[in-house]
């Protein structure tokens, strides 16, 4: 028989397959889910493509994973739970093509329902993103993980073929995708990588893609890790029959089940096991770079050059520029610092423009790694360039409730930039990169409560820490603070100018005290 | 076959069998137990005998070759017909087709051919959750027939049907038996002496009788079996000397 005349049964076959499947009862569900969970969540990010695509391998796995695996579990049982085993055996078909149109016909509503889960999430985040285009390895992945969840749900069904198995696989694969959720956020650069291998991880920061390409390292180490897996996994549904018929005559079996069928079991089996296993090696060596985890063996390095682009500036004298990804915070990036900067204009070393700079490695609670030729947050440069990083300036705006926060918002990035100008850079209370860092001085504090509250803003919150003996960190406390500051604001804007004009440098090395303020 | 025997551990469940049959109707009689669905199993390539030579359609089922070639051409109903109850009837049919390797361009008409054989024409597009344990076993039937087999093997077909059913059944095998081999295995002796032109009696895996009905119905009238009709007399009649032998 032809290869055309194989494949046109088998296409046959599949398409009744797709037409009674048990997943299209489940579509309603899954879509559902989808909606309440994936894309609201991904409503709630930054509008740029690599965060909001993040919930597909964060959300939308973990979403349709345990789902995927116990629809397929109870396909692939269907022939033991409805004793249809004798009759099958009968016909000309072996197993594995019959077993390959009931998976074939799973994965096809779940990939479709999958897929357009995506093209939804996608279409959303175009209508909004400004910048970029969008990403095509979380969806590979996000596929791949589907197939392989998929694909573990059918073996087992497969091999034991319960009404319980489904439930089982499902809930098997629920805790195999949360374990290995908590496993990837704990992995640092040389501790615990090969948990990268689990699709969902931590949101990256909201600039990851936009000033550096992303390295696609750890999602080809994922493809080719769970690749494997399911690539094994067919091996083994495979040779089931084998060892089906008798343990202990194995010979037997590979003589009824047929002897190229076994050999290219145990081909799918051992190349599955190798991809898989190489792929944990690899990432076993992944480090933190600019773009990302990278692994050494598959990073291309050229690929770490940072993305050209044109930023979008607002303002004259003081210039308030974004990355064109983040365009449309610029409106309100600029209404925040133009009153600020008007406060401290003409001042020694007062900044003539604001600017976003990358956030560091993109990895949520690692960034600001030093990386060699890339800007950091912060007053510098002559004449002085304020930078600042979309996570402190720009995101927590856009996490806050349409609208409701949108002036604390603008007093904690004009209070980022205000202490940037008046303290410089905060200094650590202890040796280590943990450290915290110290609050600027009482003085300091004064000052920008004052300069803040002129510009038009609130009184800035510096909380109230506490050195090891219990005396303020500051050096006085908020009430000696207070009063000073309004002894600091009852001066004429020129007088206030002037006393600032003459005593900045002190003021910024921390050593002019409360009572020194005018 | 020659010598068939099947053992299940300990348990021999058909004992040095040798039988041989062609065009027309064989039933398998036996009580619970005799080994008839295991040798019906057996026949149908889904069990290899322990030992013995066993050829079917001239072909040997060991080689996976042959065996392929036989399952072509081999119609099978079990004793409990598993189905799939999202499946409409032609669905169903169209399935077990195509499995069988129907050539494509026949498929249609084959199924059409035989929904129609069993009498669910109406009943085509409904979903098999939806019919009656006589219609199941009529669908049964249809999926058995679709390939035109050589070789047909029912297990206790008429369980489960009503009279009318049945007696359209037999009408139906008489038919089917003029060009294939078709094997009934049953408890029911009406069934065999209605459709059946030969017949085989299974004891404790051993075929002790074989013969033609009337045959049959002669040991029953030599007054050593109980029964209402003759041909349950010779079934009996046969059993008792079967058991009173070993």
């Amino acid at each position: 028989m032809t290869v055309a005349a194989l494949s046109r049964y088998q296409a046959r076959v599949l398409r009744i397959e797709i037409r009674r499947s048990v997943v299209l009862w489940s579509v309603p569900l899954l879509a559902a889910l989808f909606f309440f969970d994936s894309f609201r969540t991904a409503a709630g990010f930054l509008p740029a493509w690599t965060a909001r695509s993040s919930v597909i391998t964060n959300n939308m796995i973990a979403d349709f994973g345990p789902f995927a695996a116990g629809l397929a579990a109870w396909v692939a049982s269907r022939e033991g739970r409805r004793k249809t085993g004798d009759l099958l055996t009968t016909t000309v078909r072996p197993a594995w093509a019959r077993q390959a149109s009931a998976l074939g016909a799973t994965l096809f509503w779940l990939l479709l329902t999958f897929l357009a889960g995506v093209a939804a999430l996608y279409v959303d985040t175009a209508r909004q993103a400004t910048w970029g285009g969008p990403p095509v390895w979380p969806v590979v992945v996000g596929v791949v993980e589907v197939i392989t969840f998929a694909v573990i749900g059918f073996t087992a069904g497969a091999l034991f073929p319960g009404r319980f198995t489904a439930p089982l696989a499902a809930i098997g694969c629920f805790l195999l995708a949360t374990v290995g959720y908590h496993a990837a956020t704990a992995a640092r650069s040389g501790k615990g990588t090969p948990a990268l291998l689990s699709p969902a991880t931590t949101v990256p920061l909201g600039d990851v893609g936009v000033f550096y390409h992303v390295a696609p390292d750890v999602a080809i180490a994922q493809v080719m890790f769970m690749g494997g897996v399911t690539v094994a996994l067919l091996g083994l549904l495979t040779l089931a029959p084998v060892f089906r018929i008798s343990f202990r005559g194995l010979l037997a079996g590979v003589s009824r089940v047929g002897r190229w069928l076994c050999i290219a079991g145990v081909a799918l089996l051992a190349a599955g096991v190798a991809a898989s296993a190489t792929a944990f090696s690899l990432a076993g060596t992944a480090r933190l770079g600019i773009s990302g985890w990278e692994i050494p063996a598959l990073h291309d390095a050229a690929s770490d050059q940072p993305i050209p682009y044109t930023p979008d500036c607002a303002g004259s004298s003081f210039k308030v520029c974004v990355h064109p990804a983040f365009s449309g915070f610029l409106s309100d990036a600029n209404t925040a610092l133009q009153p600020v900067a008007a406060e401290i204009a003409g001042l020694p070393g007062a900044p003539v423009r604001a600017e976003q700079v990358p956030s560091g490695d993109g990895v949520l609670g690692t960034q600001g790694m030093n990386f060699a030729g890339v800007p950091k947050p912060g007053l510098s440069g002559t004449p002085a360039v304020y930078r600042y990083i979309s996570e402190d300036g720009l995101a927590p705006f856009w996490g806050s409730p349409a609208g409701a926060d949108n002036a604390s918002w603008r007093a904690g990035f004009q209070q980022d930039f205000l202490t940037a100008f008046v303290a410089g850079p905060p200094l650590a209370a202890g040796p280590g990169p943990d450290a915290a860092e110290l609050p600027p001085t009482a003085a300091q504090q004064a000052v920008i409560t004052v300069l803040m509250i002129k510009a038009g803003s609130v009184a800035p919150d510096f909380g109230e820490d506490m050195t090891n003996n219990g005396q303020p960190a500051a050096g006085a406390t908020p009430t000696q603070i207070a009063a000073a500051a309004q002894r600091f604001a009852s001066l004429s804007p020129a007088a206030r100018h002037a006393w600032l004009a003459a005593n900045l440098p002190a003021l910024r090395a921390g050593t002019t005290s409360l009572a020194q303020l005018p | 076959m020659s010598g068939i025997t099947r053992k299940f551990g300990r348990n021999v469940a058909v004992d040095a069998v040798t039988l041989d049959a062609g065009p027309g109707v064989l039933g398998l009689l036996g009580p619970n137990g005799a080994g008839k669905t295991s040798l019906l199993r057996m026949l149908a390539t889904i069990l290899p005998p322990s030992s013995g030579q066993l050829t079917l359609l001239e072909r040997d089922p060991r080689n996976p070759a042959d065996r392929r070639e036989i399952r072509r051409r081999l119609g099978y109903l079990p004793q409990h017909l598993g189905y799939y109850p999202s499946f409409t009837v032609v669905e169903f049919v169209e399935y077990f087709a195509l499995l069988k390797e129907v050539p494509p361009h026949l498929v249609p008409k084959a199924v059409a051919a035989a929904v129609e054989k069993v009498d669910l024409g109406p009943k085509a597009k409904a979903k098999l959750r939806t019919l009656s344990g006589g219609m199941l076993r009529r669908v049964g039937i249809a999926q058995a027939i679709v390939n035109e087999p050589e070789l047909l093997l029912f297990d206790e077909p008429t369980a489960g049907l009503d009279p009318e059913q049945r007696v359209a059944f037999r009408a139906l095998i008489r038919v089917l038996g003029q060009a294939a081999t078709v094997v009934v295995s049953t408890h029911l002796v009406e069934d065999v002496g209605a459709a059946c032109t030969e017949v085989a009696l299974m004891s404790d895996g051993k075929v002790v009788f074989r013969g033609t009905p009337e045959e049959l119905t002669a040991r029953g009238e030599e007054g050593q079996g109980v029964g209402d009709a003759p041909l349950e007399r010779g079934y009996s009649a046969i059993l008792a000397a079967a058991r009173t032998a070993s």
